[in-house]
């Protein structure tokens, strides 16, 4: 602790070793936010296009209607490692609002399985015979209010509204209803997994826990294509990124080195009366490297500050927290990492020979 | 006690400066090592005070060779063993009195605080404590000497090594050195070695080492 606050008190008597070392840091921080942070930013932005799309989505489907998907099949892909959630959608059949006849039908479904976060409803259907309505089927229907009934092969009663996202966006133009305790067929299985790197593997799993009886009425719709795109942008773009990195903290490594080795070479005495008075070769470059780093706080603070107003200012969005944060961490390490050659030299450096008057 | 036994060194292999010197420093008693310049005066106080490794013999120290010591260990000698006072008083110019005094108690484990209080005595006692504050720049040579010997003194060494230590001092203020010097060996006990060409500090010297 003494020997920070030795580091703090040596930084501040040489504020021009000091300075120089902050303003590399600092601008070593300033450009890598406002490249690769920037650049970073462009790639979460495409990747979270990709992932709006579906890259996480399995669909299964009956195509003809005789495969045999059951309910119990949704229960056990649910219970899938990588499965986000999954739930069964019965066949489309078409109603109309009771109280306008010869009104626009509009397609009702069974779901089987809990509402997804995907599904927003105020109120879901918890008995049998009730019904949620979607925006799009309740402008076909004409309902003024999402409450009222449907009349078809059978008849419901509407409860509520909902509003589905990607990947259930098409159930908005339909109505959702429980099923009963006889209605067990399913048409599809939609499934979300947890990464999209994990989409050919739940895939392959969904399909062996199926357990349908014709397996050649059974389809597939995956975002594996839409994956590995999502893992090549990914890839590429980090991988430039960390290119970007690696130079601008490669050539503030070796800036730095250079201002260290120039501040220890103009205070050899310094060094010289530290050894006398009994600092070992460790202390030495520990208090170095000490001091290198309360410069690089210092600059990365600023560096990462300046620029990120500069940033927020100009392109409206400020920079990602953990991403500047990491930055600065890594420059500061930079830093110290590139003071410890030179305070080698000073530790190592015959301490007699500066301080002998000739 | 010190005990130089065959103390043989040189800056370059073909240059030696001391051959084979057999001595011995004793607690209590100042000793001059004297003699022409570029004799090796200097050289043998570093030598003693583990700057410098001898290429052949050793130092000891109350019967312990010190000098063949590691440099962690020697550097804790020397930090709480040996106070160094120097010809041109060597001072951090960008740090205050106060704060050169101390610098040594960072080295050898003395808290700040005692380092503090024991600074504080010792400045009254070489008239510097209306300096604590200033620059080195801005006090005079003889109180930048004043305050060297504060600080080879701070830690309470028992031994005490002096390069020409009056060597750009007046009269007067040289006189408070060495009167300082020989009372750390008279009232102190304190092993007192004294680098000098000065002809009035050797005669006044129990010892005289001639180089």
């Amino acid at each position: 602790m003494r020997l920070l606050v030795e580091a703090v008190r040596s930084a501040a008597a040489q504020p021009v070793a000091t300075v120089v070392t902050g303003l590399i840091i600092a601008g070593a921080c300033a450009v890598i936010l406002a490249t690769t942070g920037q650049s970073v930013q462009a790639e979460q932005q495409v990747l979270s296009r990709i992932d709006e799309a579906g890259t996480r989505s399995i669909v299964i489907s009956d195509t003809v209607g005789d495969a045999g998907i059951t309910n119990e099949a949704v229960d056990r892909i649910t219970r899938l490692s990588g499965v986000d959630w999954a739930v069964g959608l019965g066949p489309a059949t078409d109603v109309r609002a009771a109280g306008i006849p010869g009104g626009n039908p509009a397609a009702i479904r069974f779901l089987y399985g809990d509402f997804p976060p995907q599904i927003r409803a105020a109120r879901q259907p918890t008995q049998i015979g009730e019904a949620v309505v979607g925006p799009e089927a309740q402008k076909t229907l004409g309902l003024q209010v999402p409450v009222g009934g449907v009349v078809g092969e059978t008849d419901y009663a509407v409860v509520g509204a909902f509003d589905a996202s990607d990947p259930l966006v098409f159930l908005n133009r339909s109505l959702i209803a429980r099923p009963g305790p006889d209605q067990r067929a399913l048409r599809s299985i939609h499934i979300l997994v947890t990464d999209p790197a994990r989409v050919a593997d739940v895939t392959d799993a969904a399909l062996l826990v199926l357990g349908v009886d014709n397996a050649t009425s059974v389809a597939v719709e995956t975002s594996e294509t839409l994956a590995a795109l999502r893992a090549a942008v990914a890839g590429e773009l980090g991988r430039f990124s960390r290119q970007l990195v690696a130079i601008v903290l490669g050539a503030g490594l070796v800036l730095t080195a250079l201002a260290v080795y120039g501040a220890v070479t103009s205070r050899r005495k310094d060094f010289g009366r530290r050894r006398a008075l009994g600092a070992s070769r460790p202390t030495i470059i520990a208090l170095v490297a000490l001091q290198t780093g309360v410069a690089a706080v210092s600059g990365a603070v600023i560096g990462t500050v300046i620029t990120g107003v500069a940033l927020t200012q100009t392109s409206g969005q400020a920079p990602d927290t953990p991403f500047t944060m990491a930055i600065a961490i890594l420059a500061v390490l930079t830093a110290v990492l590139a003071a410890i050659p030179p305070a080698v030299v000073a530790a190592y450096r015959d301490p007699v020979r500066v301080l002998r008057v000739p | 006690m010190i005990k130089v036994d065959g103390l043989t060194f040189g800056y370059k292999s073909t240059e030696t400066i001391i051959d084979g010197l057999n001595y011995h420093f004793d607690a209590g008693l100042v000793t001059a090592v004297t003699g022409p310049s570029g004799r090796g005066k200097s050289t043998l106080l570093y030598l003693i005070g583990l700057l410098l490794s001898p290429w052949t013999g050793s130092v000891r120290v109350e019967e312990a060779e010190v000098s063949s010591w590691s440099d962690m260990r020697r550097s804790v000698f020397r930090a709480s063993q040996v106070g160094f006072v120097f010809q041109d008083a060597a001072l951090d110019a960008s740090r205050t009195v106060l704060d050169n005094i101390v610098e040594s108690s960072l080295y050898n484990r003395m808290s700040r605080r005692h380092a503090v209080t024991r600074a504080v005595e010792l400045m009254d006692r070489f008239g510097v404590a209306l300096r604590s504050d200033h620059k080195p720049g801005e006090v005079s040579g003889g109180q930048a000497q004043r305050i060297a010997l504060c600080r080879a003194l701070v830690a309470e060494p028992d031994i005490v090594l002096a390069d020409e230590p009056t060597g750009n001092l007046d009269v007067a203020t040289a006189q408070v050195v060495v009167d300082t010097l020989v009372h750390l060996a008279y009232d102190e006990g304190r092993t007192v070695v004294i680098a000098t060409h000065d002809p009035t500090i050797v005669s006044i010297c129990d010892q005289v080492l001639e180089l």
